[in-house]
C-alpha cells in the first residue's frame, strides 16, 4: 500500500510550493490565504520508494467554517477510516510559529500521525529568528524538519522523513471531524492553542526588535498603497495601465504571428494542388486556429500582471480596500479574489468562492463571477475593437482602443454590481461580513513561479485553441464547403467563364466574380442555410447570418466566435488570416454596396459577449459547485435573455445617435 | 478599554472578546486574535473600514464594527 502524505496547515504557509517542489508538478501558488480550495494529488519518488502527496486547502483552526476547510478535514477523516498508511505533514511558516503550530498540535492530539515542516526558514533567518528544531520536536512529540520550499533547503531531510517503510500507525482512535461534536472541537482547539504557545516559546529565539523586518517593510509599503487618497488612485492606475499594456505591448508580437500564419497559409496554397485538401488546410484549419493563436501575447501580458499581483501580496489588500465599497451591493471584500480570478477564467473564480463561509453569498458570487471579463473574451473584444474603433481615436492622449477595452472590463464589473444590488432584495441576500482577513507580508515574486504561471495559462488557452477550435474549424469548413448549390453557382460560374475567355482580359472583373463565386458557395452551403434560418432571431441586434452562426458556435466557448468568422470569411474569399479578418469585417459590404457591419453592430456584439454565459465548462463547474442543474440553467437563461435585451437596446441607441 | 478607542500605533494586549457571534469569535481566534496577544492598530484603509492591525507577528484587516467588542489593555 502506497503511503499517503497529506500536507496540512494554515493558509499561505507555502504548502503548494512545497507540494510542487516534492512532486515536480505545477499547482498554482500565490501570496494570499485561500489560493488552494481543492485537494491536489501527486506522486513523489522518494529515496525509499514512491509516496502519494496530497495538497490540502489551508485551515485556520480545528473548527472548519468554509467549504475549502471542510475538504481538508473530510479528507483526513476518510483516510483514518480507511486505515491506510497515512502521515499528516503539517506546514508552518517559521515567522508565524505560534499560530501555525495550533493545527499540528491539535491533529496530534486528535490521534493523527503527524510531522512538521517549518517552511520559509530563509525568511525567518532574515527576520533574525532562531529555531531549535530538536526542542520543537520534543515539545510537540513529532518529527520536525526546517525547510525552504522556494529554495529547496531542507528537502533532503524531508525526503528521509517521508520515505516508507510504513508507520503502521493505529488510526482506530483518531477523531472523525465529520461527526465530532462542536464542544469536543472547541476543547481540542483550546488545548492546541496552549500547546502551540508553549512549544513556540521554548524553541524560538525572537529578535530584539518588536516588529519583524519583513512585517515592518510591509507596513511601510501599506502606508503608501493603502493611503486614503493615494491607495484608490494607485489601484485604479494599475488596472488602467494593465489594459493599455494589453494593446500597446502586445501589438508587435500579434502582427508577427498574424503575418507568419498568413504566409504559412499562402505557401501551402501555392504548394498544394487546388482542391478539397488545400481548401481544408488554407481556408479551414489555419485561419480558424490562427485567428485565436495571435491573441497569445495579450494573454501572456495579462497573466504576467495578474500573477505579479497575486504573488506580491497586493491582492488581499486590494480586497480590503474595496470591502467597504462593496457592502451597499450586498457583497464584501472576500468576493474580490474570486472576481479577480474570473478575469483569467470564470472556473478558478467560481472555485475560489469556497473560501466564503456564507452559502447564500457564495451562490451570489458564483452567479456573478462569469460577468468578469475572462481571457476567452479578449480575442472577441480585440477583433471588434480593432475593426470598429479607429486607431486615430485617442482620448486625452491615451490609446483609444485600450480605453474601450478598459471600458469593457468596467462594464462587466458594473453589470455584476447592478445585479448584486438586485439580488440584495431577494432571498439570496444574507448579512455576513468578513470579520477579518490576513494581509501577508509583501514578497518579491519568483521569476520562475511567475513564468510557470504565465505558461500554464497560455498553454490552457492554446490547448483549447488547438483542440476545440481546430476540430470546430474543420467541422465548420465541411459545413461551409458543402453541399454545392448548383442553381446558385451556375450563373456566376458562367459569367466567370465568359470573363476568362474575353479579350482583352479584365483582371478586376475576374477577381470580383471569383469573390462572388466564393460567396455564393458559402451561401448555398449547409452553414449558410442554417445561418439564414436563425438570422431573423438575431437580425434585431444588427447581426447577419455569418455573425449569428459565429455567435451560436461560441456558446461552447467564446473564443470560437473568432475562429468561426475566420473560417466563414476565408471560405467566402474575403480574408485569409486574423489581420485579414479585421480588414474583411471593416470593409464587408452587402449586395447593394452598403456596409455590412457598422459601429452599432460592434456595440451590440460587445454587449452580448460581455453578458451572455457562453462557456460549457463554466456551466458544468457551476453545476458541480452548487450540486444542482437548476442554478446553472437559470443562470444561463437569465444572462442570455439579459444579453439579448441589452444588445438590442445598445444597437438601437447607437443607430439613433448616429 | 476596547480596541476602537485605542489610537493608531499604540501597542495593547487583548483581554477578550465580548458580544460577538460564535462564528466571528472562532474566526478571529483562528486568525490569531486571542487573549494575551499584542495588537497595534496600523492604519485605516481608504474607506476607513477595515482597519489594518498588527496582531502578534502578522497583519490583519479587521472589520471596524468588531473593534468595539475587543477588550484590551495597554501593553
Amino acid at each position: 500500500m502506497i503511503r499517503v502524505i497529506a500536507l496540512a496547515g494554515r493558509p499561505n504557509t507555502g504548502k503548494t510550493t512545497l507540494f510542487n517542489a516534492l512532486t515536480g508538478l505545477r499547482q498554482r501558488t500565490a501570496n494570499f490565504a485561500g489560493c488552494t480550495v481543492e485537494k491536489a494529488t501527486g506522486i513523489m519518488t522518494a529515496s525509499g520508494g514512491d509516496v502519494e502527496i496530497v495538497d490540502l486547502p489551508g485551515t485556520f483552526s480545528m473548527l472548519p467554517q468554509t467549504a475549502d476547510e471542510a475538504v481538508a478535514f473530510r479528507f483526513l477523516s476518510e483516510c483514518a477510516e480507511a486505515a491506510g498508511d497515512l502521515l499528516v505533514l503539517c506546514v508552518a511558516e517559521a515567522s508565524n510559529l505560534e499560530n501555525d503550530l495550533v493545527l499540528p498540535a491539535g491533529l496530534k492530539a486528535a490521534g493523527y500521525p503527524t510531522a512538521l515542516a517549518v517552511n520559509m526558514i530563509d525568511e525567518a533567518r532574515l527576520n533574525g529568528i532562531k529555531l531549535d528544531a530538536p526542542e520543537l520536536s520534543a515539545r510537540l512529540a513529532m518529527p520536525v524538519v526546517l525547510v525552504s520550499a522556494r529554495t529547496g533547503e531542507g528537502l533532503e531531510q524531508l525526503d528521509a522523513l517521508l520515505t516508507p517503510p510504513p508507520l503502521h500507525a493505529d488510526l482506530t482512535e483518531t477523531l472523525d471531524f465529520r461527526t465530532a461534536a462542536k464542544k469536543r472541537l472547541h476543547q481540542l482547539q483550546d488545548d492546541a492553542v496552549e500547546a502551540a504557545k508553549a512549544a513556540a516559546a521554548a524553541s524560538m529565539i525572537w529578535p530584539r526588535r518588536s516588529v519583524l523586518p519583513t512585517v515592518a517593510c510591509s507596513i511601510r509599503i501599506d502606508r503608501v498603497l493603502l493611503h486614503p487618497a493615494a491607495g484608490p488612485v494607485i489601484l485604479a492606475a494599475a488596472m488602467f495601465l494593465l489594459f493599455q499594456a494589453l494593446f500597446v505591448g502586445a501589438k508587435p508580437l500579434m502582427d508577427l504571428l498574424s503575418d507568419g500564419l498568413g504566409s504559412l497559409a499562402d505557401s501551402l496554397r501555392a504548394l498544394l494542388p487546388d482542391g478539397a485538401l488545400s481548401s481544408l488546410l488554407c481556408d479551414g484549419a489555419i485561419p480558424g486556429v490562427s485567428a485565436v493563436i495571435v491573441f497569445v501575447p495579450q494573454i501572456a501580458i495579462l497573466f504576467t500582471m495578474i500573477g505579479f499581483l497575486e504573488q506580491s501580496g497586493y491582492l488581499p489588500r486590494a480586497g480590503a480596500m474595496v470591502d467597504r465599497a462593496l457592502r451597499p451591493f450586498g457583497l464584501d471584500g472576500r468576493v474580490f479574489i474570486p472576481f479577480l480570478s474570473s478575469f483569467a477564467c470564470a472556473i478558478p473564480g467560481i472555485m475560489a468562492t469556497r473560501t466564503i463561509p456564507s452559502e447564500k453569498r457564495r451562490i451570489v458570487t458564483i452567479l456573478l463571477a462569469p460577468l468578469m471579463t475572462c481571457s476567452a473574451r479578449i480575442p472577441v473584444y480585440t477583433l471588434l475593437i480593432t475593426a470598429f474603433v479607429p486607431a486615430t481615436f485617442s482620448p486625452l492622449g491615451f490609446n483609444g482602443q485600450g480605453v474601450v477595452m478598459a471600458g469593457m472590463y468596467l462594464f462587466g464589473i458594473v453589470m455584476a454590481l447592478a445585479l448584486a444590488l438586485v439580488m440584495k432584495y431577494t432571498s439570496l441576500h444574507e448579512m455576513h461580513p468578513a470579520p477579518a482577513t490576513v494581509l501577508p507580508p509583501y514578497r518579491v515574486p519568483s521569476a520562475k513561479e511567475l513564468a510557470r504561471y504565465v505558461w500554464a495559462r497560455c498553454w490552457h488557452f492554446l490547448s483549447r485553441a488547438g483542440q476545440v477550435i481546430f476540430i470546430l474549424s474543420l467541422v465548420l469548413w465541411a459545413l461551409a464547403a458543402f453541399p454545392r448549390d448548383a442553381a446558385l453557382l451556375a450563373p456566376v460560374e458562367a459569367r466567370l467563364e465568359a470573363a476568362r475567355e474575353a479579350s482583352p482580359a479584365d483582371p478586376a472583373l475576374e477577381a470580383s466574380l471569383r469573390d462572388q463565386l466564393a460567396a455564393a458557395r458559402i451561401e448555398g452551403s449547409a452553414l449558410g442555410r442554417a445561418g439564414r434560418l436563425i438570422e431573423p432571431v438575431f437580425r434585431p441586434l444588427g447581426w447577419d447570418w455569418r455573425v449569428s452562426v459565429a455567435s451560436l458556435s461560441a456558446l461552447a466557448a467564446r473564443e470560437v466566435f473568432v475562429g468561426t468568422l475566420g473560417t466563414i470569411y476565408a471560405l467566402g474569399g474575403e480574408s485569409n488570416a486574423s489581420d485579414g479578418l479585421i480588414t474583411a469585417l471593416r470593409e464587408a459590404k452587402n449586395a447593394d454596396g452598403t456596409r455590412r457591419y457598422g459601429l452599432a453592430t460592434a456595440v451590440s456584439l460587445l454587449i452580448f459577449f460581455a453578458i451572455a454565459l457562453q462557456c460549457v465548462s463554466t456551466i458544468v463547474t457551476v453545476r458541480r459547485e452548487t450540486n444542482s442543474w437548476k442554478i446553472p440553467a437559470m443562470q444561463f437563461a437569465f444572462l442570455f435573455g439579459l444579453a439579448y435585451l441589452l444588445s438590442f437596446a445598445a444597437y438601437r441607441l447607437t443607430l439613433f445617435l448616429g | 478599554m476596547t480596541l476602537d478607542a485605542v489610537p493608531l500605533d499604540v501597542p495593547v494586549r487583548v483581554l477578550g472578546c465580548g458580544g460577538l457571534t460564535i462564528t466571528d469569535r472562532d474566526r478571529l481566534a483562528g486568525l490569531g486574535l486571542r487573549p494575551g496577544v499584542s495588537v497595534v492598530k496600523i492604519l485605516s484603509t481608504p474607506l476607513r473600514d477595515p482597519i489594518e492591525c498588527l496582531v502578534g507577528s502578522q497583519l490583519l484587516a479587521i472589520e471596524a464594527r468588531l473593534l468595539s467588542h475587543i477588550r484590551v489593555e495597554l501593553a
